[in-house]
């Protein structure tokens, strides 16, 4: 296998994206320490302070003082998010109020002890999910952390002071802070300060410190945190060098750790995390699955473990394979790794050796060009408990092995009443095939351990009971010694064979149930006619195959969650379910019932998650209540993922058919008012050319009426054009065209447009106005509905003025008669539709100004009328957001 | 005396067809008319008119079809009559060949003037040396231009786009003729470019603001004569 040097990393694109992001992130700084007691708090809050003198607006998520004075002297003036109470088993506890401060969207909050971890019934059990969520809301975060604290540190922790931390935090988090602060103190310097009592209270630092605090701890803790620092510098200053694309590996290494049910997976784990870390590369943890029957416990465990990777950053597979060696292989091979970690197996007995020895031999020659690593794993009275163990699964495991013990006792002893019964008519020897006969049927029924018994059993049998010299184990002939070798050895072939072939048939078997209930599922959902019971059959479906109760929550059209669930689901989530569900569908993320966020939830919630948008969320909650085997859960992935391609679909379906519909109406309605427009204005123009050719040629009678006739017409014109103009702007159809325009032209054709006397108008404009760019035709409407309607409200002969000028990508009109002045408390309603001032003159139906409006928002402007400060009038001010451009580009010749 | 000039109108409204025969005949035109584009099509065949008028929203063959089969065979001046206000149905008339247009309504006096621009074209098959109207005087040989009297200086493009309006006259000129002619083919999308440039020609050559060059808004630009 070799590894292309020029093939793009898909992760590391994806996270130079991220970070090319001008993002609507928050940025998180992280002070790290060696240990409490170095001044963490003390530093974030300086740093806070020169915050808010830069004018930030800054306020305390959660700061511990420990009740130090010159801590607490910092916090003031600095705004305090009062905390929740959440109480507990009979006490209160005080916990960050995450949704008060996501509410209050400071810029920057400072949330104190990043490892911490929450009070039950909090929405994240860990601090630094908290962290996460304020992030990804937009707020900047300031925290502090113990590097004994950071997940992948926690054994080398155990290992230098023998402590044990529980709380941990992931490195992912530190891995996507933007700034890391080393808050450094000599170990010297810390213990005085402990001795001076300024580290906890009083009593409390004398035990602190015979325990902890001794000079070795500290030297390694502090080597530990100046390193971790160290090697982010390292990153960050390899990352700038080579630009945004530094991410990409530098090594085009890829490392792959093997991950079992054994508690040791967790040091392989931090193991291979750090050393990723040093070589800055990808890393994935596998776990494989033989189709070997597990215990529920131990599956659970792979899950944990595989959930530990994610955390650390790796990203996690589960492979299918006949053996361990054989699936570690196989995705080593398909995902390019270049390194393979394996744990250093037990080899405290001899067969334990040979196993081991041809184990590694066939990993190491099959594993081509990738190097094994064989991590030491510590001593075994160092493992850890087994967590979780179910007392009822044992019994039930337990209770299996017995009965099958039994069937094996019963069936060997049938088979001696049968062979006693026999024996005087085909001889001793031919038993020994009954046996065997025996052993085989039972193969089909019994796992291996009872197999095995089954097979010594009946050898032993026969041995006692018929080889003669009888009632005795003694073997006289060489060859019934033979018979008895080879009966054993037969019998346990055949029974490890058939077993085998039966775990084969049942891994089949799973995987045809998987596929079949997938395949029956996509059906349903493709071929329903009506796709609201589609959804309901598939939810059946889904609380058949998994044997939970579901419930779905649909996005709506205007893309938030239906508070209502849709029909088919047995779940009925309450307020508080609900309430998951919404942060679900918000997050994108699951969360619930056994997951990290919101555990105490009664279901988990899983997003309805396509390429394109979040089509809803499924709740599902086991019945009756367990943890999700990993099957399961790929499963009920496949299923989320086929549920949400199919809401998806349906939701794009209605939208074509909305979009189909609004289309058809539009043209409906364009050729309807071309033709009302062609009839109106057809008449128009005949009467108007009819008009001017009389005038040419009438008697000086004539003259008078035809002028009258001209200007009725004129009049007509005017209201056709309005009211056209007016349906076109309500029905949508009217879509600016923008184009570069001079403003002294536009302001020339909306006046003779707007037939006024030239005598009247006063234009006040700079000499040099800038291009602008719109829509000039629009535009013009407007102003010469604004210029017409000054004439129409103001006495003949009186001046209108029309100031023109740009102010910051602003055009502004101001258009200012002498006539009566708006009617006061109507400024507002002069641009509604068909409003006719008190003291208007007769004629004109009121459209004018609403033309003006509709004209000015479809320009993205406004139009704004007041009475005059001086003198009577009004002043009509329209304003318009334009690109201007003043010089001559430079691409023209 | 020489016979009179014929001119063809192809319009689907008996009233705006008797309308422009009145006002034609009183203009000293013979005038021939037809209702749908096919027979529009045969009459220009067997008539030869000198000018035909060309009304777009024709039932059945759309006027646009019409002067698209018109072009093929017959460079006769058309005029073309519009009643919407949608301008790309004007600028692809005027691209397939249309010489001018006019929008309903319109007044007769317009009407003459615009039959009289479009005809000019065939009638002054040699330029005149020498181009005047209102105070703007140019002398295409000696590429000077004059302006009430006084010698105006143009740059080079601002005066091949005033000798492009020249050499149409009183009638529109499109954007796209405009920007192809002078900039070359590549420039077709540039309008800002026009915007510009006759901003600065009309300052130069119109320094009152009569209106000589006028912009027809999405269109084009026209010189106005006479």
């Amino acid at each position: 296998m070799q590894a292309d040097p020029t093939r793009p990393d898909p992760d590391a694109l994806l996270a130079a994206l991220r970070d090319a992001e001008p993002s609507s992130r928050g940025r998180l700084k992280v002070f790290l320490g060696m240990c409490p007691g170095v001044g963490k708090t003390y530093a974030m809050l300086c740093e806070a302070q020169r915050a808010l003198h830069a004018n930030g607006d800054v306020v305390v998520g959660v700061v511990e003082t420990h009740g130090r004075a010159e801590t607490s002297a910092l916090i003031e003036g600095l705004e305090v998010i009062p905390r929740r109470k959440i109480e507990y088993g009979g006490t209160v506890l005080e916990e960050m109020d995450i949704d008060a401060v996501l509410a209050r969207r400071p810029s920057l909050v400072l949330v104190d002890e990043l490892a911490h971890t929450n009070a039950p019934g909090s929405r994240h059990p860990k601090r630094c999910q908290d962290v996460q969520e304020l992030i990804e809301a937009g707020i900047h975060v300031f925290t502090t952390v113990n590097i004994q604290h950071l997940e992948s540190q926690i054994d080398l922790v155990r290992q230098i002071t023998g402590i044990h931390v529980r709380e941990a935090v992931p490195d992912s988090v530190l891995d996507g802070a933007n700034e890391i602060e080393l808050v450094d103190l000599t170990p010297g310097a810390l213990r005085e300060r402990l001795a001076d009592g300024k580290v906890y209270f009083g009593q409390r630092a004398e035990a602190a410190a015979a325990n902890f605090f001794i000079e070795e701890n500290l030297t390694a803790l502090r080597e530990m945190a100046l390193r971790y620092t160290t090697e982010r510098v390292n990153r960050d200053v390899q990352t700038q060098w080579r630009g945004p694309r530094g991410r990409v590996p530098k090594t085009n290494e890829r490392l792959l750790v093997a991950v079992g049910p054994s508690p040791h997976s967790e040091n392989l784990i931090r193991w291979t995390r750090r050393a990723a870390t040093r070589l800055q590369c990808p890393w994935m943890a596998v776990s494989v699955e033989t189709g070997r029957e597990e215990s529920a416990t131990s599956s659970e465990r792979v899950t944990q473990h595989l959930s530990l990777a994610r955390r650390l950053g790796a990203e996690t597979l589960t492979v299918g394979g006949t053996s361990v060696f054989n699936g570690i292989l196989r995705a080593a091979k398909e995902h390019h790794a270049t390194q393979i970690v394996v744990g250093k197996p037990d080899l405290r007995h001899w067969w334990q050796r040979l196993m081991a020895a041809w184990r590694l031999n066939s990993l190491v020659s099959a594993s081509d060009d990738a190097d094994v690593h064989m991590v030491r794993v510590p001593d075994s009275s160092e493992k850890t408990q087994p967590r979780n163990m179910s007392s009822h699964r044992v019994a039930k495991a337990v209770s299996t092995i017995e009965r099958e013990m039994t069937e094996a006792a019963a069936a060997v002893a049938m088979t001696t009443l049968v062979g006693l019964w026999i024996m005087p008519h085909i001889g001793y020897q031919s038993i020994a095939m009954l046996y065997l006969l025996a052993v085989v049927f039972m193969a089909l029924r019994l796992s291996r351990w009872p197999m095995l018994v089954t097979a010594a059993l009946s050898a032993a049998t026969w041995d006692f009971l018929f080889i003669p010299p009888r009632f005795t184990f003694y073997v006289a002939k060489v060859q019934d010694g033979m018979m008895l070798g080879m009966l054993f050895l037969v019998a346990l072939v055949a029974g490890q064979m058939t077993s085998r072939l039966r775990e084969q048939e049942r891994l089949v078997r799973e995987r045809e149930r998987r596929t079949a209930s997938l395949q029956r599922f996509t059906e349903t959902l493709a071929l329903a006619h009506e796709p609201h019971a589609a959804v309901g059959e598939a939810l059946m479906q889904i609380e058949n195959v998994i044997g939970a109760e579901a419930a779905l929550f649909r996005r709506t059209n205007s893309a938030e969650l239906a508070a209502e669930q849709a029909a088919g689901g047995r779940l009925h989530p309450d307020a508080k379910e609900r309430a998951v569900a919404a942060w679900v569908y918000q997050q994108k993320q699951p969360a619930g019932h056994n997951t990290d966020t919101l555990p105490n939830a009664v279901a988990t919630w899983f997003p309805l998650r396509t390429a394109a948008m979040t089509a809803g969320v499924l709740g599902v909650r086991p019945v009756p209540d367990r943890t999700l085997t990993l099957d399961e859960r790929t499963l009920l992935n496949s299923l989320c993922s086929q549920l949400a391609i199919a809401l998806e679909k349906e939701h794009f379906l209605a939208a074509i058919q909305q979009a189909e519909l609004t289309e058809q109406s539009n043209r409906l309605h364009k050729t309807l008012l071309d033709s009302v427009s062609h009839e109106l204005k057809t008449p128009l123009a005949i009467l108007r050319t009819a008009c001017e050719s009389l005038q040419a040629s009438a008697t000086p009678q004539n003259v008078e009426l035809i002028g009258e006739v001209a200007q009725a017409n004129q009049r007509l014109q005017r209201v056709v054009d309005q009211l056209l103009d007016l349906t076109r702007l309500e029905s949508g159809l009217l879509k600016p065209k923008l184009e570069w325009c001079d403003v002294r032209e536009l302001c020339e054709t909306a006046t003779s447009s707007a037939r006024l006397d030239s005598k009247r108008l006063h234009w006040h404009m700079d000499e040099t106005l800038p291009f602008i760019k719109t829509d000039p035709a629009m535009l013009e409407t407007a102003l010469s509905n604004l210029l017409h309607n000054a004439s129409a409200h103001s006495p003949p002969y009186t001046r209108i003025e029309c100031n023109v000028a740009i102010v910051g990508g602003t055009l502004s009109f101001a258009v200012r008669d002498h006539g009566h002045g708006l009617p006061s408390g109507d400024e507002a309603r002069i641009f509604e539709k068909f409003y006719r001032a008190p003291n208007a003159p007769a004629g004109g139906l009121g459209l004018g100004l609403s033309i003006v409006r509709g004209l000015a928002r479809a320009l993205n402007g406004n139009v704004e009328a007041a009475n005059a400060t001086e003198g009577a009038g009004a002043i009509f001010q329209l304003s318009l957001p334009v690109d201007t451009m003043t010089e001559v580009p430079d691409a023209m010749p | 005396m020489t016979p009179p000039r014929t001119i063809l109108i192809i319009d689907d409204e008996v009233q705006i067809r008797r309308l422009l025969r009145l006002t034609l005949e009183g203009a000293g035109w013979a005038v021939k008319e037809c209702a749908a584009g096919a027979v529009g099509l045969i009459e220009a065949a067997h008539q030869r008119p000198d000018v035909i008028i060309l009304d777009l929203g024709l039932p059945e063959m759309d006027g646009l079809e019409v002067l698209r089969r018109l072009r093929e065979w017959s460079s006769v001046p058309v005029l073309v009559l519009s009643v919407r206000d949608d301008e790309t149905d004007k600028v692809a008339a005027l691209d397939l060949g249309a010489d001018d247009y006019l929008t309903k309504p319109f007044g007769a006096a317009e009407l003459l003037a615009r039959i009289r621009a479009i005809q000019r074209r065939i009638l002054e098959t040699v330029e005149e040396p020498i181009f005047r109207t209102g105070k703007l005087e140019v002398d295409l040989a000696a590429r000077r231009v004059m302006v009430a009297g006084e010698e105006v200086r143009l740059t080079a493009t601002e005066y091949a786009l005033l000798h492009l309006l020249i050499k149409h006259a009183g009638k529109v000129v499109t954007q796209k003729k405009l920007l192809r002619d002078v900039w070359g083919p590549n420039s077709e999308e540039q309008s800002q470019y026009l915007r510009v440039y006759f901003t600065h020609l009309r300052k130069k050559v119109d320094p009152e603001g009569t209106g000589l060059i006028r912009t027809e808004p999405r269109i084009g630009y026209r010189l106005m004569t006479g």
